[in-house]
């Protein structure tokens, strides 16, 4: 086996509960743990709205734990580390997301998550539970051609999704309305991501995949999967004139659109190569006369310490752009519109 | 005949084979997809085995074995492997003990819910590349009237040649398909562990009933 690499945890084997007791505890006033593993919010909504739930792999932090709060999801179903959770625990997320509205769950588009999101549904089905759905998600152009939307992978750009999502379901709006929304915003989206150092599993210590020190990988997924092309490491403004055209070309995003822009850290990137990279973004896209109506550099989906980043676009008009002007207060993830 | 009993130590014989190939099948994975396959399924079957203790009849060995897998494993595999398992509970409903029949219709209901569940077919590099040949084998060899332990040894060997063609394959589900040509020249993780599983049983029948059922 590889040399595990430096991590500061206690056992592989209690990596999630102490992670996830060390959240709680951090954020009381925004989130609660409960004794069978849930991220819940610590205020409830109102009973009446639509409950938004969601079961991913851990290792990705600040996803999901940190976007569970007001404006983001009700209830998050953390799994063990990059693996889905388990159908009955989905169902248990299901029920502690109910207030009476109806229940979506929510699933960023991998084999794992989208079967055990399948087998929940059936169980609620087999429960006699009532006003539940899914929407799958994704956005990723390198997972599969234009045409085959519906087979790419969800990735950094469903932040977008997450974040209107939540800020809609704080209103009165009923479960096909937001299950609409949520379509609509991933309609709007298109991501590439990018990854020049690999992370480590922490269960395993083992290195994700190799990549050699002078060469990055184009179209790396969130879990460390192998991406589809390789080229040689290059500049920070060679490589985002590279990656923007496929982006712009994919939705498409043209002259006179409104758009968000997020660069997501994959884990390890610093503050300065995102403004670097994002400076070009910002550029370009004022050569496309594209119009850049807000922007957002943080992590959200990461792999554990590798070194990365995606960009992401939405187009946004009216409705999307006051949803994501609305308050969002999970755990440490917190926006505000200045 | 097949009991409750045996079907609780083929679970332990299937757990204790996976535990002494963690490194192996998470080797695999990281070819793959995120390397940690062994170490999840080792798990899954690990808490599947002490769950059963407990459980009386097949069905229930079996179904209280799916959800351990489902719910602390996780992943495409809990799902997958837990499908298996449940899809094969349903089949022996009502049932103290099993005929070889019955046990190969058991492997071929878990097969088929396999691949409902993952809609991959036989090619796409997945378990299945390994469980369709395998169950298939082994019915196969039932009916045309071997003994139960040389049908799994057909199992056994249908499986090995799955899970090796794996590495010709190019894959086509779950997190590997990303990888496009680069999936080709490695051996699918959950062919593998299907292998695996195929010879747990196969040498825990072999060592307690001489190999007669």
């Amino acid at each position: 086996m590889a040399p595990r690499t430096k991590k500061l945890i206690n056992q592989p084997e209690t990596i999630l509960q102490d992670m996830l007791e060390g959240i709680a505890s951090a954020y009381p006033d925004v989130v609660r743990l409960t004794d069978s593993g849930l991220i819940i919010r610590a205020t409830p909504k109102t009973t009446g709205k639509v409950g938004l739930v969601i079961g991913n792999g851990t290792g990705h932090e600040p996803a999901m734990i940190g976007l569970v709060g007001q404006g983001l999801f009700d209830v998050n179903v953390p799994g063990e580390i990059f693996a889905a959770p388990g159908p009955d625990r989905i169902v248990e997320g299901i029920k502690a997301a109910d207030l009476g509205g109806g229940i979506l769950v929510c699933v960023s588009h991998h084999a794992g998550d989208l079967m055990n999101a399948e087998m929940a549904l059936e169980l609620c089905e087999l429960e006699g539970l009532e006003n539940v759905d899914m929407v799958v998600l994704y956005d990723d152009i390198s997972s599969a051609p234009k045409g085959s939307e519906p087979e790419r992978r969800g990735t950094a750009g469903l932040f977008f999704v997450w974040k209107m999502l939540g800020a809609y379901a704080e209103g009165d709006v009923t479960l096909a309305e937001c299950k609409a929304l949520a379509e609509k915003v991933r309609d709007h989206t298109r991501t590439l991501a990018v990854a020049i150092t690999p992370g480590t599993n922490p269960v395993t210590g083992q290195v994700m995949f190799e990549l050699p020190e002078d060469e990055l990988e184009i179209g790396m997924g969130v879990h460390g999967e192998i991406g589809q092309g390789r080229q040689k490491l290059t500049t920070a403004d060679d490589l985002i004139d590279a990656m923007l055209p496929p982006i712009l070309e994919d939705l498409p995003f043209t002259a006179g659109d409104d758009v968000l822009v997020f660069i997501n850290d994959g884990g390890s990137m610093t503050q300065m190569e995102l403004f670097i990279l994002y400076r070009r973004v910002a550029q370009r896209l004022e050569e496309h006369s594209i119009n850049v109506y807000s922007s957002y550099i943080a992590p959200y989906a990461t792999t554990q310490e590798m070194a990365g980043f995606a960009l992401s676009l939405c187009k946004v008009d009216d409705q999307l752009k006051a949803l994501w002007d609305a308050p969002a207060i999970g755990a440490n993830v917190r926006m505000v519109k200045p | 005949m097949i009991t409750a009993d045996d079907l609780k130590r083929m679970l332990q014989a299937i757990s204790d084979l996976l535990n002494a190939h963690v490194d192996e099948l998470n080797q695999l994975d990281a070819n793959l997809g995120d390397g940690d396959h062994g170490t999840g399924i080792s798990t899954g079957f690990t808490s599947a085995s002490e769950a059963v203790i407990t459980q009386n009849t097949p069905t229930e060995v079996l179904k209280v074995a799916a959800s351990a897998v489902m719910n602390r494993m996780g992943g495409s595999s809990g799902a997958l492997f837990g499908t298996l398992l449940l899809k094969a509970a349903l089949t022996v409903k009502d049932h103290m003990e099993l005929s070889p029949v019955q046990f190969a219709d058991m492997l071929i209901a878990g097969k088929d819910g396999v691949a409902q569940r993952g809609k991959a077919q036989p090619g796409d590099k997945t378990m299945l590349d390994a469980l369709v040949p395998a169950t298939t084998g082994f019915k196969d060899a039932i009916i045309n009237g071997q003994s139960f332990i040389d049908a799994l040894a057909v199992a056994v060997e249908a499986a090995e040649l799955g899970a090796q063609a794996t590495a010709t394959m190019q894959a086509k589900f779950g997190r590997a398909k990303f990888l496009g040509e680069r999936s080709i020249g490695h051996i699918d993780p959950g062919a593998r562990s299907t292998t695996l599983m195929f010879q747990a049983i196969y040498t825990y029948w072999e060592n307690t009933h001489h190999g007669e059922a």
